[in-house]
């Protein structure tokens, strides 16, 4: 019978707290970052170019049939070949957000379809700029039918972090890996490792639920959001 | 041209990946079978169960499933589990709770009075479900499978980090033997499009089944 003991992983605990917010700060910049990249490209899939559609759609559709790994590879050792050295966290970064950045992009398009083409219509007839008819009007709007998944989102981007540790990133997974190949007690460190992934993943799921209560409860009783 | 002296390679990877994947997506689905029934069951244990399981395998990157298969069952068991097979276990558990959900959506898109129905018919409880609504679910559950076996075969290069061989195992091979030169990014690009084509070419087979199977209500 194996002895499960916790205790072996005691030592190891001061480095948690830095390997938790690793994990926590790649995966909110790749958020950050990726949705903003993920409303242009999709305001690009639905422009009237066809360029820029063919430009947007191409992306969208590389980059999500294309494994995670992959593309953290490309970026970690394809850069390099072209003089940019970048450090294993931006590299990270920059591979996370890429690949988050085509599902953001479905996502904005998913809210970008609900929002009906009076609204855009009524909008500019009344006198507003172009910035102005989407930051007011059309964006509050997206965000209507944009919110859930994007939490989905989110726990997916925290989900893909756990492969930036290849790209030497000392997150939540390296912490696993390297405590476990120390200790031999892979398993103690699996337990740990994995509660702090529910832990994220789960309270991203319940602040998304109560965020959303607040924000949209707000907007149905005529608030402004 | 690299591509030429290691295409064959490169495609024998490929091969092994799309294995792999298969076999994975099998048990996945005969797990997520099980567990997307639990999901719809009438007791609230088994429903609580289900749902345990499937939020615990979602809640958990690959990467991580990956190193407590290979590692962890090593020495918590005691048993010694190749790269392929751990790897195999690590992408069924991920997958199943991805197909549980798909299930448990096939199945509750079945109105309630479909049950109803047949049932007052006469029909019983085991013959409710294999003529009316599974041949129902089954239609439903297509297209959102196709989406696991997707991403399945996407998750299947993490095998390549506790050394199993596959695309991007052998990818990343070809680029050591020629010590990182410019050829070496050549074939990382040649890995990706041959990941990128395979997936592109199932994502659209399974558009083009959900075209066909969608029907009127």
């Amino acid at each position: 019978m194996y002895d499960f003991n916790i205790e072996a992983m005691y030592p190891f605990f001061d480095k948690l707290p830095a390997a938790i917010w690793t994990t926590v700060e790649i995966s909110f910049l790749a958020t950050i970052f990726s949705a903003i990249l993920g409303i242009f490209l999709a305001l690009m899939r639905r422009s009237d170019r066809l360029m820029l559609r063919a430009i947007a759609t191409t992306y969208v559709e590389i980059i999500r049939n294309m494994p995670l790994l992959v593309l953290l590879y490309l970026v970690f050792f394809g850069l390099p070949a072209f003089g940019i050295v970048l450090s294993g966290f931006l590299s990270g970064l920059i591979a996370l957000t890429l690949n988050s950045a085509a599902f953001m992009t479905e996502i904005f398009r998913a809210g970008l379809i609900a929002v009906p083409k009076g609204q855009y219509e009524a909008a500019r007839s009344q006198g507003m700029t172009r910035s102005r008819m989407y930051l007011s009007v059309i964006l509050p709007q997206i965000l209507r039918v944009s919110y859930a998944p994007l939490g989905n989102q989110i726990i997916g981007v925290i989900m893909g972090s756990s492969i930036m540790m290849i790209a030497t990133v000392e997150e939540v997974t390296a912490w696993m890996n390297n405590t476990g190949a120390v200790t031999y007690r892979y398993f103690e460190a699996f337990v740990v490792v994995a509660v702090v992934y529910l832990v994220l993943c789960q309270g991203t799921n319940l602040l998304r639920n109560l965020l959303g209560r607040l924000i949209f409860k707000s907007v149905a009783a005529g608030g402004r959001w | 041209m690299i591509l030429l002296e290691f295409g064959g390679t490169l495609l024998r990877g490929l091969g092994i990946t799309l294995w792999i994947s298969w076999l994975a997506l099998l048990l996945a689905a005969i797990i997520g079978m099980i567990v997307g029934v639990g999901r719809t069951s009438r007791s609230l244990p088994i429903r609580l169960i289900a749902q345990i399981y499937t939020e615990f395998f979602r809640s958990i990157p690959t990467l991580v499933q990956l190193f407590l298969v290979f590692f962890g069952i090593t020495f918590v068991f005691n048993i010694n589990l190749s790269p392929f097979a751990a790897a195999t276990i690590a992408l069924a558990l991920e997958g199943s709770a991805l197909m549980s959900e798909v299930v448990r959506g096939g199945i509750q898109s079945v109105g309630a009075g479909q049950r109803e129905a047949a049932r007052s018919s006469g029909m019983r409880a085991w013959q409710v479900e294999l003529y009316v609504v599974w041949p129902q679910a089954i239609r439903v559950m297509v297209p959102p499978a196709v989406g696991v076996y997707v991403s399945t075969l996407k998750a299947s290069a993490l095998a390549s980090v506790i050394g199993y061989v596959e695309l991007m195992q052998t990818g990343l091979f070809i680029r050591e033997s020629v010590r990182g030169g410019p050829g070496g990014l050549t074939v990382l690009v040649a890995v990706a499009v041959l990941y990128v084509i395979v997936n592109f070419t199932i994502s659209q087979l399974g558009a083009a089944i959900e075209r066909r199977s969608s029907f009127v209500h």
